[in-house]
């Protein structure tokens, strides 16, 4: 089983290049972003230089946050694109290989549906948020690197400032935990576009979309209530990974969560708070219904019959 | 003899349409099966029913597995081609040979290396860069290197030309099939695997209409190649089918003797082409 699923996944990644190849390009840019970014600032000199005699002087603390914030812009990019990049995976997995007939091939190995599909969830869930980290890791020392030198070339001391001060391990972790948790909290929707991709003749994109947009219309106008509004737009976005308070509230925080005395460490990971994720009923009620789907999608691949 | 695959009144609808209706054949160990009838005869769905790809009515042992609920312990002993364009095209020849290696116990890859040197198909070349003749090459290549018990063939050469599809039954012949080894086959290219095969069974309209062995067929079916008076007094003999040719008349008969058609005019043993056409629009008559 396990030796099948490694050589199910090393084939998706065959197949769907994207995976790697985007935030490997994601990750070009923004080295070029920096590269060019620091040549621009270059440009004042003068108030460039008070900036990095102040960062001298900043505590270690201070230091840590700032590349902190530093980190989770870069990674930011990424996030997003994973998401995209899970969307359009998961609608083309079991759609491309009915597409090209190649499913006649595939099923004349001995490997059950229930292997290949879940290799396909085990992908979208597990295998791309792994690659994105491994992209958002390397871009981190990239960047790094590239502000290194630079500084360097302006005589500031490069190690103090930076390599003492980054929480890469911290900074990392809680990235890894961020990426693989929002997988498990869109899990419904990614088995419901595998679904879609398992049954679907034509367009899964315009098939999958199209219930999540009319569902929450049509209950509105007849039943007057909002659970699948609810349910597709508000708890997506409400994935209570953090402490105290869900990821939509952190992104419209003004500032006050955060405020730091003077000699205060901002821990990312000690933002997160795993055992409210864990405990949460929106968690296990997301995984049953992604359960579902992918059974639904199972089912799809091994009853369905174009002859 | 051994049957490897065993059919009891299988059954097929789809809706209205009976696709395969009350079926019955076996098949044994080291022949060489042809499956053949007219589109929409119920050739393909009988197939996929046989590799467990659709579900269907009656009894069903295909190495003494149910195929559509033990479908991927039937596939460690099966395999099957079925057209030429049913590879992925995104592939490369090298990693569609690592992925079989890693989870089809009876691939030997050394040996669909070795066969693949001797083709011009290179192994860093994606499928959608090979010919259709590559491509069924190369999946004969994989299939060939698998140590099955059952190959299955649909249509295998459709849109080959003639120079390919000579190489692939040469092949197929020479690399495969080991007498130990089982073949179903069905194509539209009658003449072509005719030389090939031991067993043959007809198909139309969900039905088998013959099922015999190539060995049988002599003693069982006799064409006479009569005209004027000769044909008319074979006609009373009740032929199964009768057509023209030169202003000849040819008439198929089924369980007469040859002695009783001698000196009426040419008899001879009607090829499996005629044969099938016979016994499709005879029955259809």
């Amino acid at each position: 089983m396990i030796q099948s699923q490694i050589a199910l996944i090393r084939r998706e990644l065959w197949e769907h290049r994207a995976i790697y190849v985007t935030p490997l390009v994601i990750a070009l840019l923004v080295s070029l972003m920096s590269v060019t970014g620091e040549v621009a600032v270059s440009g004042f000199d003068h108030a460039v230089d008070i900036g990095i005699l102040g960062a001298t002087n900043l505590g270690e603390n201070e230091r840590s946050a700032a590349i902190t914030v530093l980190m989770i812009s870069l990674s930011s990019t990424f996030m997003f694109a994973m998401w995209i990049l899970t969307v359009f995976y998961a609608l083309d997995a079991l759609y491309a290989e009915r597409k090209d007939r190649s499913i006649l091939f595939w099923r004349s190995i001995p490997l059950t549906d229930f292997e290949t599909v879940f290799s396909k969830l085990l992908t979208a869930l597990l295998v791309i948020p792994l690659i994105t980290f491994a992209v958002i890791a390397l871009t981190h020392l990239v960047v790094l690197l590239i502000t290194s030198v630079w500084l360097g070339a302006r005589g500031a001391n490069a190690w103090h400032l930076i390599w003492t001060a980054a929480p890469f391990i911290d900074n990392w972790t809680a990235t890894l935990v961020f990426l693989l948790a929002l997988q498990l909290w869109l899990s419904p929707f990614v088995a419901w576009f595998l679904f879609v991709s398992a049954f679907t003749k034509r367009s899964p994109l315009l098939i999958a979309s199209l219930p999540i947009a009319i569902l929450p219309m049509l209950e509105r106008i007849i039943f007057e209530t909002s659970v699948f509004a609810e349910a597709f737009f508000v708890r997506s976005v409400k994935m209570p990974l953090f402490r105290g308070l869900d990821n939509l509230e952190l992104l419209f925080q003004e500032g006050e969560h955060f405020k730091m005395a003077g000699d205060e460490s901002l821990s990312l990971l000690s933002v997160l708070d795993l055992g409210r994720f864990i405990g949460s009923p929106g968690l296990w009620l997301g995984l049953v219904v992604c359960g579902l789907f992918t059974t639904a999608a199972i089912y799809v691949r091994r009853y369905r019959d174009d002859s | 003899m051994t049957s490897l695959v065993s059919a009891r009144n299988v059954c097929k609808f789809y809706g209205d349409v009976r696709a395969v209706d009350d079926v019955s054949f076996d098949i044994e160990k080291g022949k060489i099966t042809g499956l053949i009838g007219p589109n929409g005869a119920g050739k393909t769905t009988l197939l996929k029913a046989v590799l467990g790809l659709t579900d269907c009515q009656g009894s069903l042992s295909v190495l003494g597995l149910d195929p559509f609920r033990q479908r991927k312990e039937l596939m460690q002993n099966i395999c099957f081609i079925a057209d030429v364009a049913v590879l992925p095209r995104w592939i490369r020849v090298t990693q569609l040979l690592d992925f079989i290696e890693a989870v089809h116990p009876h691939f030997s890859r050394s040996h669909a290396e070795e066969l693949l040197a001797k083709t011009k198909i290179k192994s860093n070349s994606k499928v959608r860069e090979l010919s259709k003749g590559m491509v069924t090459q190369f999946h004969l290549c994989i299939i060939t290197a698998i140590d099955a018990k059952l190959l299955v063939l649909d249509e295998p050469t459709l849109g080959l030309d003639i120079i390919f599809r000579k190489e692939f039954y040469s092949n197929l012949l020479n690399d495969y099939f080991n007498g130990e080894r089982t073949i179903l086959i069905t194509t539209h290219q009658v003449e072509e695997i005719e030389n090939l095969l031991t067993d043959v069974m007809f198909i139309n309209e969900g039905k088998i209409v013959l099922d015999a062995s190539m060995e049988d067929l002599p003693e069982r079916y006799v064409e006479l190649l009569a005209s004027g008076e000769n044909a008319e007094s074979a006609r009373r003999l009740n032929p199964i089918y009768e057509r023209e040719v030169f202003g000849k008349k040819v008439l198929m008969f089924e369980g007469i003797s040859r002695d009783r058609l001698q000196g009426m005019g040419e008899v001879r043993t009607p090829g499996v082409a005629d044969l099938f056409v016979a016994k499709v629009k005879g029955a259809a008559a």
